[in-house]
Order: C-alpha cells, then sequence, then structure tokens
C-alpha cells in the first residue's frame, strides 16, 4: 500500500488557557451570557454548540433504548407461554403503546439526530449550524415531550405506590398511560374508549413535532447554506444527503400528524365531531392523516441508517462508493414516493379495489430505488479490500438483515397476501427486520464508526465480536419465528392466546431470542463506557477514512475547523490523502479576527421547558382536574417570554483565535 | 388458524399470491444474497496484505440500469398476479349454485331473496361479534354458521371501535369501521364446478355430485376459528370467533332451530311460564326454573340478552343467547368445551359458564356486561343498594339454565 | 431571532439567507398544515344533515371586506419592507403601522363572525361542518395574530435605534413573506370555503 499521506495541518490550541482570556458579555438585555462558565453544568445545558448537542441527544436516546428495550421484554415475557397472567390486559396495551412510540420517536429518531448534529457540520466543513439557538431549542424541546409522554408512568408509579389516587379533583385521572397503540386509532382514542393517558401521548406528541421540525429545517438551511468552500451539493457526503432528504421529510411529513393529533385533542377536550359518528366523523380520516405522516416516518428512520452504511462501507472496502448519484437520487425517490404510498397500512379498511391496486402497483415501485441502494452496497464491495474492522462487521449485517426486511415488504405489497398479514406477526417480524436488523445495525455501526471521533479515543479489545453475535443471533431468533407465528393466524397487539393452536414454540423461541437480544445491547453499552474510559488516543483518523470530518482533530474542538477548508472533491480526505496533487484540501486565509464562535444561551432552555407544563396542563384539563387550564397558559407563557427574551437578547458571539504550530 | 392450509377460494388465492411473492423473492435473495457473500469473501483484506490500491472506480451506469430493469421486470412478475387477485377477491362472485333459492331448503325464504347468495351482517362490539343473516330473521353471536361451497356476502360495521374479520383458512381480513358499511365474500370450500375444475373431471352426473358431496363433508365440514385482528381496547385478544361450516340440510336445520328458539322449563308456554311467574314465583321450582327466575330478576341478564322465544329476553346490548347452550365456546371463542371432534363436553361446558358469570371481569378485563354503569352483574345490589353479587348457588343454577339453551 | 450571518459564516453560492431560507421552508410545511386542514373541511363538508345551509349563515359582503382589508395589509407590508431596504425607519414604521390596523380590523371581523355563526347556532359541536370551519379559520386567525404581534415587536424594537438598514432588512422581509403567505392562504380559503358554498349543486 502506497502511504503518501501528508500532514493535515491540525490547530495546536491549548484549551486550558481560553477560559482565562475569554470572558462572558453582556447580551443586549444587559444580563451576563452563559458563555465560559466554569460550571459543567450550565455549560451543557446552555450549549449551542453542534457536537455537545449530538451528545446529549444520543445520551437521551440510548436511555429511552434501554427504557423502550425494557418494555419489549416485558411484552416478550408476557406472550412466553399461551395463557400467562403475569401483567393485566390493560398493562399490556400500554407497555406495547408505549414501547412503539418511545423506540420510534425517543431512540431511533433521537439517535439519528445525535449523528446529525454531530456529524453535518463536520462533514461540510461548516463551524456549526446555521441556527445554534434553535439547535439547542430543538433538543430540550424533544426532552420536554418526552417527559410529557411518559408522564402517565410516573402517576401509574404513584398509584401503584398508593399515593396517588383518581377521586375528588383527580376523578378524571383514570387510564393513565397511553394504551391505544402508537398508531393512536380513532375512535378508540376518543373520550368514550380511552383515559388521560391518551392526552399526555398526544400532547407530548405535539411537543415532540415541534422539536423535530425546527431541528429539521436548521439542518436543511445548513447544508444548503453552511457547506465549506466548493463543497458543492454533488461532493457532499452520502450521509449528509440523506440528513437533507430526512429533514425535509418531516418538514412536509408532520404537518398531517399535528393536524391529526390537534383534531383528536378538538375531540377530547371541546367535544368536536372529526372523528365521532354520531356527529358525522369519520374515524378513517384518522388513518389516513396519520399515515401520510406515519409512512414516511419509516424513511425518516431509515434513510440516515442508510447514509451511515454508505459511508462506511466504502471506508473499510477502500473503494468509493458505487454509484454515489444514483444512490443519493434513489434516495430522494424514495424519499418523494414515500409520501404516495400510505395507504398500504390500510389495504383491509375497504379502500375499493382501484385504489388499492394503485397503492399496492406504487408500494412495488418503491422497492425498486432501494433494490438500487443494496446493489450499489454490493457494488461498493466488489473489487475492494474488505477490512472487518468492528464498524464494518455491523454495516455487512445491515446490508443482509436490511435485504430482509424488504423482502417481506414487497410481500406486503400485493394487497391480497397482506389481507392475510395485515394485524398480524408477520408485520411484526417485517418491520423489526427493517427497524432493528436494518436501522439499529446501522445505529451501532455508526456508533462504532464516529465514536472515536466525538471522544478522541479508540475501542479496547474485541468486545464489539460478542456484541455483533448476540445482536444479530438475538434479533434473528426473536423476529424470524414471527414470520411464522402471524401465517399461523397470531394477532398483533393480543396480550395472551389460547393454547393449541401451534403457537406456543415459537412464542418460547421469540422470547428466549430477545432476551439474547437485551443482552447484545447491553454489551453495546458496556464498550462504549468502556471506550470512553479505557480508550488510547484515537489520532484525526483512525480508519483510514474519506470525508472531511476525519481531517479535523479527535474530538473536534469547538471551532471544529482553525481555517476554513477548501473542498476540491467528493471524498476530500481520501482524495486529499491519495489523490493527485490538485486534490488536496486546502485552507481559507484567516484575516486576523479569528473563529466566530456563536454566544450560549439560556433562553432555548427557558422556552422548551415552558413546553412542559403546557403538555401536561393541557392533558390535565380534560380530565377535569381544576386549575389545569391556568397551568397550561403559564406555559405558554413561558415559551412566549422564552422566545421573546431570546429575540432581544441578540445574537452576541466572541472570536477565538486557534494557534497554530 | 393457520393460513397455510387454505379452504376457501379467496384464501387461496390470497395464499398463491403470497407464494408466488416468496419464490420471486427468495430467488432474488439467493442471486444477491450469493454475489454479496462471494464479495466479501473474495474482496476481504488479507493479513500482510500489500496488495496495491484497489482501483477507485465510482460505478458503471450499464450495469445500474441493466439491474433497475430487471428490478421492474421482476415486479411486474408480482404485479399482474396481484392486480388479478385485487378484483378476484373484492368483487362477490355471481354463483348461481350459490343463489339462496338453488340451496337453501328452509322456510320463510322471501322470493325476492332467491337469487341473491347468503348475507350475514358482522356486527363488532368490544369484544364479541353480532351475525344477522337478515335473509333468514336470524341472529346470533360469536358463532356463526354457513354453508359449505357457497359464496357467502358478508357486511362489516361496528358500534363503537374498529374491529377486524379475519378468518384465516377461509378469508384475509376486512375492518368492521364505525360510520361505514364494509363488505367482503367469503366461501368455505370450492362450488361443484371450481372443484372439478381442479379433480380434471368433466361431467354433470350424479355420481360426480356424489363425489362432491363427499369431499365438502370430509375436507370443509369443519369448526373455523376466527379472531379480531385490530387492536380493540383492552381485552382486543379475547374478542375471537368460530364459523361452522355445514352441508345445506344441516344449515337449514340450524336455521329452524334459531327461529324456533327456547321454551320454559316444565314444557310450559311462555304465556303460562309467566303467568305462575308473576303471580307466585316460588312455585317455579327445580334447578332450570330457578335458574330461569335469576336470568330474568335477580341477574337483570334479560336486559342485555335476548332468547328468541322468550318474550321479555329482548336485550340487545349484549350477545343473543339463543342456542348458547350447542355452541361449542363462550364469552367470544375464550372459555372453549368441546372434544377435539367437535362434540360439546358437558363438564367442561358448565364449569366454562361458572367461570364466565362467576369471573366475567378476569376472564374479559373491562367489558360491559361486569360494570355497565349500573346494570352489570358486578354492580348488583339488594334491597338496601349495597353490593350483593351472584351467589355461588345462583351462578351454578343459571349456568345449568344457560346449558339447557340448546 | 437568531445567529445573524453577520459574520461570514456562510459560504454557500446560493444566495438566499439564512433566515430567509429557513422561513421559506416553514411556509412550505404550513402550506401542508393549512393543506391538510382545508381538506378535511372539503372532505367533511358535505357530512351533516341537509337541514344545515351555511349559504344562509355566510355574509359575502362582510368576508368579502375582510379579505379586501387583508389584501391590503398585504400591499403595505410590501411597502414596510421596501422601506427598510432603503433605511427609511420613518416610512416603515408608518406601513408596519398600517398593516398591523389592517390585520386588528381583519381580526375584528373575524371575531365578529364567529360570535355571530355561534349565535346562529353553529358551534365547533354541531356538525362537522363547524368543526372543520372553527379549526381551520381559527388557526388562520391564530396565524394572523401571531403576525400582528410579531409586527408590533418591529414596531417598538425600531424606537431603540439598534435596527439597521442591512441585517434588519432581512428580518423585515422574513416578517413580510410570513405576512404573505398568511394572506395567501386566507385567499384559499375564502375560495375553497366561502364562496365554494354558493356554487349549486358542489
Amino acid at each position: 500500500m502506497s502511504h503518501t499521506e501528508t500532514e493535515i495541518p491540525t490547530p495546536k490550541t491549548n484549551p486550558t488557557q481560553e477560559p482565562e482570556v475569554l470572558k462572558a458579555e453582556r447580551s443586549n438585555l444587559g444580563m451576563l451570557r452563559p458563555d465560559h462558565n466554569k460550571s459543567v453544568i450550565i455549560d451543557w445545558l446552555t450549549t449551542v454548540d453542534h457536537k455537545k448537542i449530538g451528545i446529549m441527544y444520543g445520551a437521551i436516546a440510548l436511555f429511552f433504548l434501554l427504557v423502550g428495550g425494557l418494555e419489549a421484554l416485558i411484552i416478550r415475557t408476557q406472550l412466553a407461554v399461551p395463557e400467562n397472567d403475569l401483567i393485566s390486559a390493560q398493562r399490556y396495551n400500554q407497555l406495547f403503546t408505549m414501547h412503539g412510540t418511545t423506540m420510534i420517536f425517543l431512540a431511533v429518531m433521537p439517535l439519528n439526530a445525535a449523528f446529525f448534529n454531530f456529524l453535518v457540520p463536520l462533514q461540510i466543513g461548516a463551524r456549526d449550524v446555521a441556527f445554534p439557538r434553535i439547535n439547542s431549542l430543538s433538543l430540550w424541546t424533544f426532552v420536554a415531550g418526552a417527559i410529557v409522554i411518559n408522564f402517565g408512568w410516573l402517576l401509574q408509579a404513584l398509584e401503584v405506590m398508593g399515593l396517588f389516587e383518581a377521586k375528588g379533583a383527580t376523578a378524571g385521572m383514570t387510564d393513565l398511560v397511553p394504551a391505544g397503540g402508537w398508531f393512536g386509532y380513532a375512535p378508540l382514542t376518543s373520550t368514550d374508549f380511552s383515559g388521560a393517558g391518551t392526552d399526555f401521548w398526544i400532547m407530548g406528541l405535539q411537543i415532540l413535532g415541534i422539536a423535530s421540525l425546527s431541528a429539521s429545517m436548521n439542518f436543511i438551511v445548513t447544508i444548503i447554506n453552511m457547506r465549506a468552500p466548493g463543497m458543492k451539493m454533488m461532493r457532499l457526503p452520502v450521509f449528509t444527503w440523506m440528513t437533507l432528504v430526512t429533514s425535509l421529510l418531516i418538514v412536509f411529513a408532520f404537518p398531517a400528524i399535528t393536524v391529526a393529533l390537534g383534531q383528536l385533542m378538538f375531540d377530547r377536550v371541546w367535544n368536536t365531531n372529526f372523528f365521532n359518528v354520531a356527529g358525522g366523523g369519520q374515524p378513517i380520516l384518522w388513518q389516513h392523516l396519520f399515515w401520510i405522516f406515519g409512512h414516511p416516518e419509516v424513511y425518516i428512520l431509515v434513510l440516515p441508517a442508510m447514509g451511515m452504511i454508505s459511508e462506511v462501507l466504502p471506508t473499510f472496502s477502500k473503494k468509493p462508493l458505487f454509484g454515489y448519484s444514483i444512490v443519493v437520487f434513489s434516495g430522494a425517490v424514495i424519499g418523494f414516493l414515500g409520501f404516495a404510498v400510505w395507504s398500504h397500512h390500510m389495504f383491509t379498511t375497504g379502500l375499493g379495489k382501484v385504489a388499492t391496486a394503485a397503492f399496492s402497483l406504487l408500494t412495488m415501485a418503491i422497492a425498486v430505488p432501494t433494490g438500487v441502494k443494496i446493489f450499489n452496497w454490493v457494488g461498493t464491495l466488489w473489487g475492494g479490500r474488505v477490512r472487518f474492522s468492528a464498524p464494518m462487521i455491523f454495516a455487512l449485517g445491515f446490508v443482509w438483515m436490511f435485504m430482509m426486511g424488504g423482502f417481506s415488504g414487497i410481500m406486503h405489497a400485493a394487497a391480497p397476501a397482506d389481507a392475510q398479514q395485515q394485524d398480524s406477526y408477520f408485520v411484526i417480524a417485517h418491520f423489526h427486520y427493517v427497524i432493528m436488523g436494518g436501522i439499529f445495525l446501522a445505529l451501532v455501526s455508526g456508533i462504532y464508526y464516529w465514536m472515536p471521533k466525538v471522544f478522541g479515543k479508540m475501542w479496547v479489545g474485541n468486545l464489539s465480536t460478542w456484541v455483533a453475535v448476540l445482536v444479530v443471533v438475538g434479533l434473528n431468533v426473536t423476529f424470524f419465528p414471527m414470520h411464522f407465528l402471524g401465517l399461523l393466524g397470531m394477532p398483533r397487539r393480543t396480550h395472551t392466546y389460547l393454547e393449541g393452536f401451534g403457537w406456543e414454540t415459537y412464542n418460547m423461541v421469540c422470547t428466549i431470542g430477545a432476551y439474547v437480544l437485551a443482552v447484545g445491547i447491553l454489551l453495546l453499552l458496556v464498550d462504549m463506557v468502556r471506550c470512553i474510559r479505557k480508550g488510547t488516543p484515537a489520532g484525526n483518523d483512525p480508519w483510514n477514512a474519506r470525508t472531511l470530518e476525519w481531517s479535523t482533530t479527535s474530538p473536534p474542538q469547538a471551532y471544529n475547523f482553525a481555517k476554513t477548508p477548501v473542498i476540491p472533491a467528493r471524498d476530500a480526505l481520501w482524495e486529499h490523502k491519495y489523490g493527485p496533487e490538485n486534490r488536496r484540501i486546502t485552507y481559507e486565509e484567516d484575516h486576523g479576527h479569528g473563529v466566530h464562535m456563536p454566544s450560549q444561551s439560556w433562553m432555548p432552555l427557558i422556552a422548551s421547558i415552558g413546553f412542559i407544563p403546557l403538555g401536561l396542563g393541557m392533558s390535565m384539563m380534560q380530565a377535569g382536574v381544576p386549575f389545569m387550564g391556568y397551568v397550561a397558559i403559564f406555559g405558554l407563557v413561558v415559551v412566549c417570554v422564552g422566545l421573546a427574551l431570546w429575540a432581544l437578547e441578540g445574537p452576541g458571539g466572541y472570536h477565538l483565535h486557534p494557534e497554530e504550530g | 388458524m393457520t393460513t397455510f392450509v387454505t379452504k376457501g377460494p379467496v384464501a387461496e388465492a390470497q395464499y398463491d399470491l403470497f407464494m408466488l411473492t416468496v419464490w420471486v423473492t427468495f430467488g432474488i435473495f439467493l442471486l444477491v444474497g450469493s454475489v454479496y457473500i462471494v464479495a466479501i469473501i473474495k474482496f476481504r483484506e488479507r493479513p500482510n496484505d500489500d496488495r496495491p490500491m484497489p482501483s477507485q472506480g465510482h460505478g458503471n451506469p450499464l450495469v445500474e440500469i441493466g439491474l433497475i430493469g430487471a428490478s421492474i421486470l421482476l415486479l411486474v412478475v408480482i404485479a399482474v398476479p396481484t392486480l388479478k387477485a385485487i378484483w378476484f377477491t373484492h368483487d362477490t362472485p355471481d354463483d348461481p349454485e350459490s343463489y339462496l333459492g338453488t340451496w337453501y331448503s328452509g322456510e320463510g325464504l322471501a322470493e325476492e331473496e332467491a337469487e341473491n347468495p347468503l348475507i350475514v351482517k358482522v356486527i363488532g362490539y368490544q369484544w364479541w361479534w353480532a351475525f344477522e343473516y337478515p335473509q333468514l330473521g336470524i341472529t346470533t353471536a360469536n358463532e356463526m354458521v354457513i354453508p359449505a361451497g357457497k359464496v357467502v356476502h358478508l357486511e362489516l360495521r361496528s358500534v363503537d371501535v374498529i374491529h377486524s374479520f379475519w378468518l384465516p383458512r377461509i378469508a384475509g381480513k376486512v375492518d368492521l369501521i364505525p360510520g361505514r358499511t364494509n363488505s367482503m365474500w367469503i366461501q368455505a370450500g370450492d362450488n361443484f364446478a371450481r372443484w372439478k375444475e381442479k379433480q380434471a373431471l368433466q361431467g354433470e352426473g350424479p355420481e360426480l355430485r356424489e363425489q362432491y358431496a363427499t369431499y365438502l363433508e370430509e375436507e370443509i365440514h369443519d369448526y373455523y376459528y376466527g379472531q379480531c385482528a385490530e387492536f380493540c381496547g383492552e381485552s382486543h385478544a379475547r374478542m375471537l370467533f368460530r364459523a361452522t361450516v355445514v352441508g345445506d340440510d344441516a344449515f337449514a336445520a340450524w336455521v329452524a332451530s334459531e327461529k324456533e328458539g327456547h321454551r320454559p322449563p316444565d314444557n310450559k308456554t311462555w304465556e303460562e311460564w309467566y303467568a305462575v311467574y308473576d303471580k307466585n314465583p316460588d312455585a317455579l321450582t327445580g334447578d332450570l326454573n330457578e335458574g330461569l327466575k335469576i336470568f330474568m330478576d335477580r341477574g337483570k341478564c334479560a336486559t342485555c340478552h335476548v332468547v328468541k322465544g322468550n318474550p321479555r329476553a329482548l336485550g340487545v346490548a349484549g350477545p343473543n343467547l339463543t342456542n348458547v347452550g350447542s355452541r361449542l365456546s363462550i364469552a367470544a371463542g375464550w372459555l372453549n368445551h368441546h372434544t377435539e371432534e367437535a362434540v360439546i363436553d358437558p363438564e367442561q361446558q358448565y364449569e366454562n359458564f361458572y367461570k364466565w358469570i362467576d369471573q366475567t371481569n378476569v376472564v374479559k378485563p373491562g367489558n360491559l356486561m361486569w360494570k355497565a354503569n349500573g346494570g352489570g352483574i358486578g354492580e348488583l345490589t339488594d334491597e338496601n343498594g349495597d353490593l350483593a353479587l351472584l351467589t355461588d348457588d345462583e351462578i351454578h343454577k343459571l349456568s345449568l339454565y344457560l346449558q339447557s339453551l340448546q | 431571532m437568531s445567529n445573524t450571518a453577520d459574520h461570514a459564516d456562510s459560504h454557500s453560492s446560493l444566495v438566499v439567507d439564512n433566515k430567509k431560507l429557513l422561513m421559506w421552508l416553514f411556509l412550505g410545511s404550513d402550506c401542508m398544515f393549512f393543506g391538510t386542514l382545508i381538506s378535511t373541511h372539503l372532505i367533511y363538508r358535505k357530512l351533516y344533515p341537509d337541514s344545515f345551509e351555511p349559504t344562509t349563515l355566510f355574509s359575502l359582503e362582510l368576508t368579502s371586506f375582510s379579505t379586501f382589508i387583508l389584501l391590503m395589509s398585504s400591499f403595505l407590508m410590501a411597502l414596510a419592507v421596501s422601506a427598510m431596504h432603503k433605511g427609511q425607519l420613518k416610512s416603515f414604521r408608518r406601513n408596519t403601522l398600517g398593516v398591523i390596523f389592517f390585520g386588528l380590523i381583519f381580526l375584528g371581523c373575524q371575531v365578529y363572525e364567529f360570535a355571530h355563526f355561534v349565535h346562529e347556532d353553529l358551534t365547533l359541536q354541531t356538525n362537522t361542518f363547524g368543526s372543520t370551519f372553527y379549526m381551520m379559520t381559527g388557526t388562520h386567525g391564530v396565524h394572523v395574530a401571531i403576525g400582528i404581534f410579531w409586527l408590533i415587536c418591529m414596531y417598538f424594537y425600531s424606537h431603540t435605534g439598534k435596527m439597521d438598514a442591512h441585517e434588519s432588512a432581512v428580518d423585515v422581509e422574513v416578517a413580510g413573506l410570513y405576512w404573505h403567505f398568511v394572506d395567501i392562504v386566507w385567499i384559499v380559503i375564502f375560495t375553497a370555503v366561502y364562496l365554494v358554498e354558493f356554487i349549486p349543486e358542489i
């Protein structure tokens, strides 16, 4: 191998000196900015640094991954044997509702957001995202939404301990945890059939929607406007491209669920008729609105994973991505078609044969761009030099598992066949292959790939092999038998089942697999902790990688790049290392005023905290708890005050002068 | 409940299409999968690998376009049969053999219905099913009876939340959605023509007819499991149902018995029984009479349940109990009491009735019979308004009475 | 509202300012939002009992008047933006006050209309028409109110002396984009909700 690596200019700053030099300024309101604060907690609470925000997203997402995983384990334990009464029917319904909601909105989406935050500015050669304070708002609003949506568990725990009772003023506070499914089909979520839990679910999702929308608009502006010179759109790393497509999907898909949740809230609080049959409403409207959001949501989850894989495979094959432009284009096509296939979730609702046929064909059509991606990944390996490092092992596993999930997807696309599969365990098998076998493996691959960049520490030992074995074996043992369970007639969302349909063995195997999977995920966390605590310094470019983020220090300095890089080609770092002379990364001269850094701010945090009383107040107002309307108004006022002070405090900012060695 | 052993043209079409998708995708999987594995093995990095850097190719448009074309072709292979199956499973076929007038020999059939297939209205409740036969004027619950080899048209409605009708061996599911009526058709077993086609037989002779009848009897007459497939609240898991598929004569006999309903114990007429009941109820003795009295007053059963014949049992909030004693299961298919040959096991049946009345809230948590806001058996009170649930002895007698409704 | 671009962090060849791009994206999202609300209304408008006849309720004169007012406010908004670009602070203030005033008239008309409809027994609860009508027009009203609040803030901010023709012109332009969008949405609502009812047989 030819080692023509040239030294990457790295700034040799001494970060410990900075706080002494830099003093916090006052904002336009005359208040001291929380910049350069010695308190670590204040620093993290007020940070606008996309890297710190990304790390917090990741930590919170991993926490909720464990919560959702625990919920799944209880579900699987309940189903291990027929007619089990480990947990009650309603508890089971709460668990699967919260398992789905948690995994989608509080684990996978924020884990994706963690990668967006950390990587996108680094990959495009920017100092930060376009709107650092909005970024901070997105993070904390997400936390507020997570708290509101899980608030029912807290009340439920208090109730079990005898500290809370639904009587007197709180008489309406029954049914505390959401139990209507993550899809919340009307009219099961109306006040006739569900209690306070549904209100927490509605308000929590609305708040999470605000967080996701603001974050994605921010990323779109960042990717379009903040690219380093020379970083043309068709030179963007594929992960950044997929972030852009995902963000666009969020921007255009979330309004549908916002309206649907609003209508449901109106129905519950003000007795409107949107889903009330007696008043002329049509419950089917909810399904249409929900899936117009819900199907793009699937691609919102999976496209970032595809982006990560498209980064990892080339690095560990020492080859560029096969058919870059087609991979990018097919990602965009998937995103676009994703809006045209929502009714394939509704094949059994009596759409009529023409609509069924149309959605059936469109759904099959979406298999083409997805297949294209798989062909291109295989093409990337072909003729390369495949190195089995930890990230690569998971990426290779991803391609295999994702193919399996995709194939069962084609089976659903044939609407008549779907009539047997819909709402059976076959569907559960399908989307867990996509989400666990696909998205989750890609995320683990991403964690193994980028953790050295995030913390500057290299992995220790071979625990990753064990993680890979346990996770892949665990998820196949858990989810493969579910195909057969579904075809043998076992419906989803049932808290127990009768003996004698031939489901017993399969269920037992699934449950065992779930525990294996759980051990694998715990080992992953152990490995991460080990890496952070005992890892050896990683250096800038431990994997001999291709993209721009590996050209700066690990972990990157607050300003990312001491000087703005000028990008001559796609796979900038690789070309810099191995390409011809004219493809070296060059750096713009800094004209003496240093690197402009945005000031930290309390305001995003304050505005976000306001969402908690707003959400909880609205929820409990529906349940008839007194004064809750005022609590909601108080929350709204906090949000508005936070935003107003934010506007008035001014952007601020200070300059750093990275010294070059 | 398996979808692999199909017993009707709808499930069969769905299964065939499914298997087609399985084979096509399996083929692609083998092909792509093996190339993938070869790529991983062949191009792996070897220890001390000092081969030159792999060529930095960015892809090959011809390969790309070829692969896209191939994928589209394979999808067409699936798409055409899919469209056919959508049309086939959607439209209720017009089959003269299935006309009620052709095969139904019972009474009470209006003339204008003679050229229609049997219609069953399926109505979903949290968490049980009502099956109405509008052409025949009968209603039953949780266990429907349908004729073998005939097209049956289902009209699906719901009174509360969304449910889904799924009879895996006979047909895939269609949802019951409040505020609209969905429809589907089912058929247990092939009709004569289709059966002949499959057996590669021709002609019309009585021998063939006999052979066909044997086929229906041996392969199709059965007790089929079904279940609600759309999450419908707390006890969704316990919303099952059954379809008993029988021959034409047995069907007519079943209809007749449903229409006739029940008489009170001791061979009285209802007028005679109520005459005694109204004046001197203590004169009605014996377990069955006692059970019927509890049914009418203490247990408030008649407020919500219909028993055909009984002029005062007219409630419609709960399942119709006509012939409930001849059903092989109660509590929407959750409590079963039949042997493997689909014959009632009376001891088990008694136990199930007892358990259902005694522990309704445990068997089906959240259900209306236990707590109906002042009407459920979990809220029964004495004259002072104190909670007074049914005693063991009362449940015993009530169970015996319900068992007698055959 | 947020980090300004005064320190040349943006290297894009595209010349759309960060804030403007953000507003465009928000408006794209809002399009889907109103699109969903309006289509819900169009699907639901006939799902009410026959006895209900919205044409007897609607007053085209009043709604046309308020539509005209809103259109005129958009005109003044455009003048305010252009004044700000030229650094004419006084003209900016005058026009902004005009926009605020017209916006308030529009809101007043809407409040009057709502009160009138409720008096005539069309409430959120009456039927599907009422539910979708109030939710949609109410959401639009909230958008107008937010716009007015935003412009009032800007008006007062213009007295602090911190406004400059370069940076603040972008802020005013972003507010203008929002205001024009809200105006356009109203035109769609006016057509699809009010005028449609007067076409027989639809």
